[in-house]
């Protein structure tokens, strides 16, 4: 799988370099418009992270570039600018998701899977962790052939760990991933912890190995290690 | 007063003054001149006199004549010369005239007799009351003619004055238009045109750097945000940290998702101020307020709050976003500062919204809407209840608080129904 990333922070574009350099990924990084125009030209990608503000010109024109020249690389805008008429401008020129600074990166990543999932793996919308298995088109979980019945909470949950699996994830994360912003947060994170102990308990039940471990208490992570 | 009429009425009043006076000066000096030659034409008729008795040694015959009159009567001794002023009774004419009189003594042989010569100042009265008479009639022409002229011709002259008067008077910073103005062959005029534009010019060129540049930083500051967010999600990865670290990593993000949260309020804040959200339609208050009870509640249940709600159907002309952001910022703040019996109530009837939950004090009602305003138990931005302020103040909205047995309350008035 290859992405790019074309985002003029510098520091930025490392961290999510960095996070998105999975086994499975091959990350570029383009600092400028005129690079980000060259890369996309010579190379395809399965999925670019796009800056909307860059030096040498807009994002979204080089979104237009794409389409105009019938790419099909998926697109997820980055933007610092949460309004509702930039998504749905960013939306229409053909991008596939928009996700609003700040974010956390494995938020970033379940979005770059998703589309993944959407865009290369036409068909096949099995996402698997050992004996654990998402159907995204169905909403499904399986164990073992066992279905798992889940809250929405809980398989949005599920699916958001295997996109980060082996990693850690931040409460953060989590909770904004789950919730809107508005609420107080200090309460929202402790409805975290009733949310995995259920999801625990649910795979486990089916024969699932207990997989998703509390990193003291800041954080999980979904391992087999 | 308008300048107009100020100016009008100074040089009228000025001017008829000047001419008034000028008009008495006149009367006076001519009356003085006059006078005068009418005393030299006596002091002539004295010579003669004079000369008469020196050659005849004998008193001329008295006569009257015309307007002059000479009479003679005899005295004991010398009376001194002097002319003065006198009435005397005109038989012809049946009335008093005023003469002027000279009188001075002759002698005849050894007699002194007082010599009277008086000639009548009718005639001069006359000349002077017909040019009294010419010169206030010219004041009267004049007068007449500086009000028609000051009505028409300064009107005419302070016509570009008023016009471009009422073109700066619809001049609007909320939708800046350059100024139109007329050019006039006033100099004066268009100095001050040119002034009033490059004014303009610069107020609003400042007035839209003010009004962006909360939107700007607020924007800015979300990619370094971003920047601290992805180094933390990268720094956890690290399996050699402790859990202290992981405790002080677990505070950063919680600042930096507060600072965020600040950041998108003082957007949102900036762009109602900014008038950005135009679009109006009607909308269904109530299907807002369910919706966002169904979003919150999970949070409700386990924190055991109660929340009781009477709505009327209520459709209210605005704007969608900024509907769903009013009702979402009155019911999280009511619900998330709930203590005690957690009960949240929810009317909507008529016209208005009213919440209230249960509260130990009472707020300061004069600072609760304020930016930045917090409670000591909130640990949210201190922004929310300021957006809803201004959300009411575009739309006319009536926004109160009130605090009752134990409940604050917060009620909207929303205009007539349409």
């Amino acid at each position: 799988m290859k992405l790019l990333i074309i985002e003029d922070e510098k520091e930025l574009a490392e961290g999510m370099m960095s996070y998105l350099r999975h086994e499975r990924y091959t990350c570029e990084v383009a600092f400028t418009y005129e690079q980000g125009l060259q890369k996309i030209d010579t190379t395809d990608y399965d999925c670019i992270a796009l800056d909307i503000t860059l030096p040498g010109g807009s994002g979204l024109k080089l979104l237009q570039d794409l389409k105009n020249n019938n790419k099909s690389d998926g697109v997820i805008i980055i933007s610092a600018k949460n309004s509702i008429e930039d998504r749905i401008e960013g939306l229409k020129l053909g991008a596939d998701d928009y996700l609003v600074k700040p974010f956390h990166l494995s938020e970033l990543a379940a979005r770059i899977n998703a589309i993944i999932r959407r865009k290369v793996h036409h068909g096949n919308n099995n996402v698997t962790f050992n004996e654990i298995v998402i159907d995204t088109s169905k909403k499904e979980v399986t164990v073992q052939n066992k279905f798992v019945e889940l809250t929405r909470k809980e398989y949005e949950l599920l699916l958001y760990f295997i996109s980060n699996q082996r990693r850690v994830i931040s409460k953060n994360a989590l909770v904004s991933h789950l919730w809107n912003q508005e609420m107080g947060r200090g309460e929202s994170v402790d409805f975290i912890y009733t949310h995995i102990k259920n999801l625990r308990k649910k795979l486990q039940e089916k024969g699932s190995g207990d997989y998703i471990k509390s990193i003291y208490g800041m954080g999980y992570k979904l391992t087999d290690q | 007063m308008k300048l107009q009429t100020r100016y009008s009425q100074a040089t009228i009043i000025s001017s008829i003054s000047v001419l008034l006076i000028a008009g008495i000066g006149y009367y006076f000096l001519l009356h003085y001149v006059l006078n005068k030659q009418l005393d030299e034409a006596l002091r002539v008729e004295e010579v003669e006199i004079v000369d008469y008795i020196t050659k005849k040694h004998a008193l001329p015959e008295a006569t009257t004549f015309k307007d002059q009159r000479i009479e003679f009567k005899k005295v004991t001794s010398v009376v001194p010369r002097r002319f003065s002023t006198v009435k005397v009774y005109e038989p012809e004419e049946k009335e008093y005239e005023l003469s002027r009189q000279l009188i001075f003594t002759v002698k005849v042989e050894d007699d002194y007799y007082a010599a009277s010569v008086t000639k009548s100042q009718e005639e001069i009265e006359r000349l002077v009351g017909l040019i009294l008479l010419i010169t206030l009639g010219l004041i009267l022409l004049l007068g007449i003619l500086l009000f028609f002229f000051n009505r028409f011709i300064l009107k005419r002259l302070w016509r570009p004055f008023y016009d471009n008067l009422s073109a700066i008077k619809q001049f609007d910073l909320n939708a800046p238009l350059a100024i139109k103005f007329q050019q006039t062959r006033i100099d004066e005029f268009n100095e001050m045109n040119a002034s009033v534009n490059v004014m303009t010019g610069k107020v609003v060129r400042d007035y839209m750097s003010l009004k962006n540049f909360a939107d700007h930083a607020s924007h800015e500051m979300q990619t370094p945000l971003a920047v601290i967010n992805s180094r933390l999600d990268v720094l956890i990865q690290d399996p050699g940290l402790s859990e202290t670290s992981l405790h002080q990593i677990q505070s950063i993000y919680n600042s930096v998702e507060k600072m965020s949260r600040l950041c998108q309020s003082l957007l949102l804040l900036t762009k109602i101020e900014n008038n950005q959200f135009t679009e109006k339609k009607s909308v269904n208050i109530v299907e807002i307020v369910k919706n966002k009870l169904i979003e919150l509640e999970e949070w409700t249940q386990e924190n055991l709050i109660t929340i009781k709600t009477n709505l009327d159907e209520l459709n209210i002309s605005m704007n969608r976003q900024l509907a769903d952001i009013l009702i979402s910022n009155l019911i999280i703040n009511a619900v998330k500062h709930s203590n005690a019996d957690k009960k949240v109530e929810i009317f909507l009837e008529k016209n208005s919204f009213i919440i209230s939950n249960p509260g130990e004090t009472k707020l300061d009602t004069a600072l609760i809407f304020d930016r930045f305003w917090k409670s000591e138990y909130s640990d949210g931005t201190g922004l929310g209840l300021a957006i809803v302020k201004h959300i009411c103040a575009i739309y006319c909205f009536k926004l109160s608080y009130d605090y009752k047995e134990g409940r604050h309350f917060f009620r909207i008035i929303f205009n007539a129904e349409d």
